[in-house]
């Protein structure tokens, strides 16, 4: 695959701290990318960047290996969705479906007949047919959605933006939504790059993860390695829940490299772990599902004694909040099994598979909440 | 509750209405009533008669030259509210969209409220001293020897009243069109662009559109001021300039027809109420949108 948009060194800076402080990405061709992170992260001010709504302070944006840095917004090959849609108000919902393609009837580069084929077609693949004459202002929130998203696919651009598109919309509408991006990707091959700050839906619906930190690009991966195999504590915390721990390597020739935690908890960890020293301070990840409960009572002898601080049951599963001397846990159980007779303040062992203990590369960095 | 402290209750409310109701009764209800009174008197010999006749409200259209000066007026009007808009538009547009720094906008837009602190005879009076045959321009002209007697074509006429009121009643202009403008999201400019839309593009099929409310409650204040104005007529205007406001304070004052200068009144204020009303149905329509 070959990348159609690329940033090089891309850096924002407004007059506070910077907002994007050093971002480099490759964008491939047909690709859905998402670009994940809390608010400030700068992920929207790269998006901005890639559509030309914002000049770089440094750095440069390459579309299909051309730099169009200094390319004015219009005159790119890219459409956007907005956060709040931005449907022009004095505009039925056909004419800001039709915008786009007027415009280019006004310099010569489309028929009549073409730009209502295509309206007609792409209000269709949107399922808005019947609210065609409708002004925006007398459409839901969903509705407004697929107009903005119609508006900006009509015109058949290699590279749809969108800037946190389903952040206004309730629940229920926002996993429609998802199903209908997810579904017009397939059908369109075009390359989307999306920005949100929800985990999942960047999760469920990209090709790739892209993820941002205070203006920094952390970890760009499939969601798979993004989730199971970050490459840094904050990305570990940042996605999912996990558990961030240090321990001391133990490194015996020949065998798995072992983990000593704080409370004295030995792991050992499957991965092979090369230029790790014996006695070495290292952290490791376990995710929140990946680690058992028992009762302490029960028959598994080892694992690591906690104490159960909160318990949310909440439906499909069960999430715990442990302390264990020196440090908290976070544990997530599927419901069912001994488990669900545990209550506040019992005493519980955790365990945990060598599979899953993930030693993460570099120095730990504090604890990110999503 | 029982009914009857809900009742007692209810009463307390009725006090709070009595206040807006007796500022209402006599600063509006009365002395409209009193204009119609005196609309359909008569006078004889200067002292006023109380009466039930449509003839002078019919006198309004019929005798010269109310109507004549009526209509001179409204011309007037809406020359300056024409030209306060073009004014206004750009700097409007300045101050909405492009100009992000808080104390920038601070600036301006005191640029614009400021001349409002300076009386209004000053203001208009500073334009004899601009337009007079000793005045500024006329001087300049001299010295530049593009001219070798000032003008007189400037001052006292139709051109130098619209001039100083398009001067006075701009501020309303820029205050009314850049209201509107700001409850325009940037990201329909935006938008507009990202779609292929050059800024010329943007301005026609996009801001002027939503802007038009604006445009229009501005227009109507300038008119409304501008075809009610009686000082710039008095002093920038020659006998060509005289305005409908000048005639009714000659009837009020120098004529002692007071029932004339009513029924006068009453056709402005019908005019006003019907601008209004078209100007609110406008909104109504284009506000529903955002």
């Amino acid at each position: 695959m070959s990348p159609i948009i690329e940033v090089r060194r891309l850096q924002k800076h407004y007059g506070g701290p910077l907002a994007v402080r050093d971002i480099s990405l490759c964008v491939n061709e047909g690709e859905f990318l998402s670009l994940l992170g809390a608010s400030g992260s700068g992920k929207t001010t790269t998006l901005r960047m890639i559509a030309g709504l914002e000049t770089p302070t440094h750095g440069s944006v390459w579309f299909r290996g051309r730099d169009i840095t200094h390319v004015p917004v219009a005159q790119r090959d890219m459409r956007m969705v907005f956060q709040d849609f931005a449907l022009f108000p004095n505009l039925s919902v056909w004419e800001n479906v039709a915008f786009g393609l007027k415009l280019r009837l006004n310099r010569g580069r489309i028929t009549r007949g073409e730009i209502k084929a295509r309206v007609h077609r792409y209000l269709d693949t949107v399922q808005l047919s019947a609210h065609a004459d409708k002004m925006p202002h007398q459409l839901s929130g969903g509705q407004r959605q697929r107009v903005a998203l119609a508006r900006a696919l009509v015109t058949d651009p290699p590279v749809v933006l969108f800037d946190e598109p389903l952040g206004s919309l309730d629940a229920n509408m926002r996993k429609v939504m998802q199903l209908e991006l997810k579904r017009l990707h397939r059908e369109l091959r075009k390359t989307f790059i999306y920005v949100t700050h929800d985990q999942e839906e960047a999760m469920g619906l990209s090709d790739r993860v892209a993820v941002l930190q205070d203006g920094q690009l952390l970890q760009l991966g499939t969601p798979d390695e993004v989730y199971f195999r970050p490459t840094s504590a904050a990305v570990a915390s940042f996605i999912g829940a996990a558990n961030v721990l240090q321990g001391t390597a133990e490194v015996v020739p020949g065998k798995p490299l072992g983990v000593r935690l704080l409370g004295g908890w030995r792991l050992d960890a499957t991965e092979e772990a090369p230029g790790i020293t014996n006695g070495e301070r290292v952290t490791i990840m376990l995710r929140a599902e990946q680690l058992g409960i028992a009762p302490a009572a029960g028959e598994i002898a080892h694992g690591l004694r906690a104490q159960i601080t909160e318990r949310l049951f909440l439906g499909e599963k069960v999430r715990y909040e442990l302390t264990v001397p020196g440090t908290e846990l976070r544990l997530t159980a599927v419901s069912g099994g001994d488990h669900l007779r545990l209550s506040l303040g019992d005493e519980v062992l955790v365990t945990a598979d060598a599979r899953h203990v993930r030693v993460l590369p570099g120095a730990p960095s504090p604890r990110v909440d999503a | 509750m029982s009914l009857a402290t809900a009742n007692r209750d209810r009463r307390h409310l009725l006090i709070w209405l009595v206040p807006p109701l007796l500022w209402f009764a006599v600063f509006m209800l009365i002395p409209y009533c009193m204009l119609f009174y005196y609309s359909f008197g008569s006078t004889e010999y200067m002292t006023f008669k109380p009466g039930f006749s449509p003839a002078n409200l019919i006198r309004v259209f019929r005798t010269e030259p109310y109507l004549s000066v009526l209509l001179k007026s409204a011309r007037i009007g809406a020359c300056t509210a024409i030209g306060a808009t073009i004014l206004a538009y750009p700097v409007a547009f300045c101050l909405a969209f492009h100009t992000r720094s808080a104390r920038a906008k601070f600036v301006i837009y005191l640029l614009v409220i400021v001349p409002w602190w300076a009386a209004y005879l000053v203001k208009a009076y500073a334009w004899k001293t601009i337009l007079g045959t000793n005045g500024i321009i006329n001087a300049l002209l001299l010295d530049l020897h593009l001219i070798h007697e000032p003008l007189t074509l400037i001052l006292y006429n139709q051109f130098s009243v619209i001039l100083t009121l398009v001067y006075i009643f701009t501020p309303f202009s820029i205050l009314s069109i850049y209201a509107q403008l700001e409850r325009i999201p940037t990201s329909l400019l935006e938008a507009s662009s990202n779609l292929g839309a050059t800024t010329f593009e943007t301005l026609t099929k996009i801001v002027i559109p939503l802007s038009l409310p604006g445009v229009l409650a501005g227009a109507i204040i300038t008119f409304a001021l501008a075809t009610g104005d009686f000082i710039a007529p008095a002093l920038v205007g020659g006998p060509d300039a005289l305005m409908i406001s000048n005639v009714v304070i000659n009837l009020l004052g120098v004529a002692f027809d007071w029932p004339m200068a009513a029924s006068i009144g009453i056709v402005v204020i019908g005019v006003g109420i019907a601008l209004i009303s078209v100007s609110q149905y406008v909104e109504h329509r284009a506000q529903a949108r955002f």
